[in-house]
């Protein structure tokens, strides 16, 4: 693996640089809200954060997407594609939980027959450009879904904080293409591969929410009827939230926006959490109360993806555990079912 | 508040031994520091589970609806008034709750506490009625709960429920000397340009979770006009358009029906002062019909009762 440094306050003029070439999506400060949207200049990305509010699925799958436009003209419906992307894109300043949750993104939108066109024509433009982390989070768990503070995974560079400057670890060609000849950065030294690497050890120590986890899938196999989902749903009010802002929930629904000239297919987020997910037309609802839905969302995250893939669908990044309402804590959900 | 969490669960632990009720909602210490979690008990073995302090910010209310069995409910001023309007609009029956109110000096604003910590980790958080001590990485500040109590209860005129089948604790007095309107009045003075303006700042990052819904006891409705599809009122985008219909109705929807509990702006994710609104459609209820939601269990709903001498001027 390669390694070079750059300066920390030479990491504006990096992204300046990188602007001129690609569009760049950094986390920035918006109203009281730190998230993703693409930046014109270095100076309106935002360094100094634990993690941002809405996880980068935002930029690779929106919360509401053109799919086509159309109008009825006389007998005949004329359509044209939605709104084209173009160049290269840098996702910058990305966690490894997050990276991670994209990667496993890429599992849900390409694998089997079907493709998701739209999704993959984004993410085969986005290079990720990730901070690896010093400071864990109380509520972070990484390391008991299968990820790590320094996690590498979906990264194209990731850069770690050694004080001065970062270290920037080149990790795939497109990373490689990125710092080509650029001028801010230099050849790193061993000393600071060194330093990295002990500070890669801290922040894994440092993670105060170690879940067992392994053999949970197997154990969910044979609980969905059990008395427990009885007991966990209790508290949940049903709002949103935790998938909304959960890296590795990607549920949508597709509608149709008409006015008097023109029409849009939209797609747009939706959760398992609202009843109108399942509603059928027949009026039936498969998932008819917070109990159903409470175990739907468990059991896709931790078994039924697990399943299929061989990985929970959930990174650990602990947005759910932050931001739930009521407090409902996937953390404590988990340790319940592995202790019946 | 401190000091009656014995009270709390002795009153609690008879009604649950008599089979007065079979269900006790109240809180429960949270998996984060600053936070509290609803709690639900029908086994008085889990009785010491219940706390009561000034981190209790869920309106347990919410929890009410949809039940067919005998409840004791822990109720702030609000919540409990929440339950009246609910009860007064035929959701809830009352010889079915049993309210064990509790006299209330405010509940904290945590997204305050947070930005006031600027960036650092609380890992352990004590908060009493007077101070809140904050712990984390090399650092510990001690804050007074006065100042960071959420605005709601900085204007609250009910810190003791007006009605309750047990007083758990000492009522308090009353009056507030701030009525609370501050940001409503600022709001009335601006120009309807700049007003939208406001709004669309504020709410530009809703992500339509629906979380301040979610939460409010008033938002019982079967299916919700932003669910319907057939119609379908209005877009499920992000366009400020249709996010703003969603607000902006919502607080039409809850004039006359608001308590004020501050339980939406607590809630929301994005951070957006969803009681900017619902201030604005409480004052009107005040201003034209003298009416305070949740008052007694005699009040008709405001708004779904006729007097000849009803205010009639903002009637287009």
């Amino acid at each position: 693996m390669k390694h070079m440094t750059i300066a920390k306050d030479g990491i504006r003029d990096f992204i300046d640089r990188l602007v001129k070439r690609c569009r760049v999506i950094a986390p920035v400060e918006s109203g009281k809200i730190l998230r993703f949207r693409e930046v014109s200049s270095g100076e309106e990305a935002c360094f100094d954060f634990h993690n941002t509010k809405l996880s980068p699925k935002e930029i690779l799958f929106p919360q509401n997407e053109v799919l086509f436009k159309y109008s009825k003209g006389r007998g005949a419906i004329e359509a044209e594609a939605g709104p084209s992307k173009n160049g290269e894109w840098v996702i910058f300043g990305i966690r490894p939980c997050d990276a991670r949750g994209i990667t496993l993104t890429d599992l849900f939108f390409s694998s089997g027959e079907h493709k998701d066109l739209l999704y993959l024509e984004k993410r085969g433009r986005s290079a990720l450009v990730g901070f690896a982390c010093i400071h864990p989070l109380n509520t972070c768990f990484c390391t008991s879904t299968g990820g790590n503070p320094f996690g590498r995974e979906g990264m194209d560079l990731l850069l770690v904080d050694l004080g001065e400057r970062y270290l920037v670890e080149v990790l795939t060609e497109r990373g490689e293409r990125l710092i080509e000849a650029d001028r801010g950065l230099k050849d790193a030294s061993e000393v600071d591969v060194d330093t990295a690497n002990k500070l890669s050890r801290v922040a894994e120590k440092s993670l105060r929410t170690r879940l067992q986890m392994e053999g949970l899938s197997e154990k969910l196999d044979g609980m969905f009827e059990d008395p427990l989902w009885d007991r966990v749903h209790q508290k949940c009010v049903g709002c949103g939230v935790c998938t909304f802002v959960c890296p590795t929930c990607w549920c949508f629904d597709v509608v149709d926006e008409e006015t008097a000239d023109s029409s849009s297919r939209i797609r747009l987020w939706d959760t398992c959490q609202f009843p109108l997910f399942t509603l059928q037309g027949s009026g039936f609802n498969p998932r008819p109360t917070g109990k159903e839905r409470m175990r739907q969302r468990v059991m896709h995250k931790l078994n039924y993806f697990f399943r299929e893939h061989r990985a929970f669908a959930c990174v650990g990044c602990g947005r759910c555990v932050r931001e739930c309402p009521v407090n409902l804590d996937i953390r404590e959900i988990i340790r319940t079912i592995m202790s019946e | 508040m401190g000091g009656n969490e014995e009270k709390i669960r002795e009153v609690a632990g008879r009604l649950l031994r008599d089979g007065e009720v079979n269900l006790i909602i109240g809180h429960e210490r949270g998996t984060l520091p600053l936070r509290s979690s609803p709690c639900f008990v029908t086994d008085p073995e889990d009785l010491d589970r219940l706390i009561w302090d000034p981190t209790c910010d869920i309106n347990l209310a919410k929890y009410l609806h949809g039940r067919d069995e005998r409840v004791g409910i822990l109720a702030k001023g609000c919540d409990a008034r929440s339950i009246v309007v609910c009860a007064s609009e035929g959701q809830v029956e009352m010889d079915r709750v049993v309210i064990l109110g509790l006299p209330c000096h405010g509940v904290i604003n945590r997204k305050n506490i947070e930005s006031e910590i600027a960036g650092r980790e609380i890992l352990e958080a004590i908060v009493t009625d007077e101070i809140i001590t904050l712990k984390g990485e090399g650092f510990e500040e001690v804050l007074p709960t006065e100042t960071f109590l959420d605005d709601s209860c900085m204007s609250c005129r009910h810190r003791t429920p007006p009605v309750y089948d047990v007083l758990i604790g000492e009522p308090l007095p009353e009056a507030s000397e701030d009525d609370g309107y501050a940001e409503v009045n600022e709001l009335e003075s601006k120009s309807a340009e700049e007003r939208w303006d406001h709004f669309v700042d504020e709410i530009s990052n809703c992500i339509r979770c629906y979380s301040c819904r979610d939460v409010c006891p008033m938002c019982y409705c079967k299916e919700c006009f932003v669910d319907e599809t057939m119609p379908a009122w209005f877009g499920k985008t992000n366009e400020i358009t249709d996010t703003m219909i969603y607000h902006v109705v919502r607080a039409i929807h809850l004039t006359g029906r608001c308590v004020d509990c501050g339980a939406c702006s607590r809630a929301c994710p994005m951070h957006i002062n969803l009681r900017a609104l619902t201030k604005k459609a409480e004052k009107i209820a005040r201003d034209r019909f003298n009416f305070e939601a949740g008052i007694s269990l005699e009040d008709t709903p405001v708004l779904g009762t006729f007097k000849q001498d009803d205010s009639e001027e903002f009637i287009i």
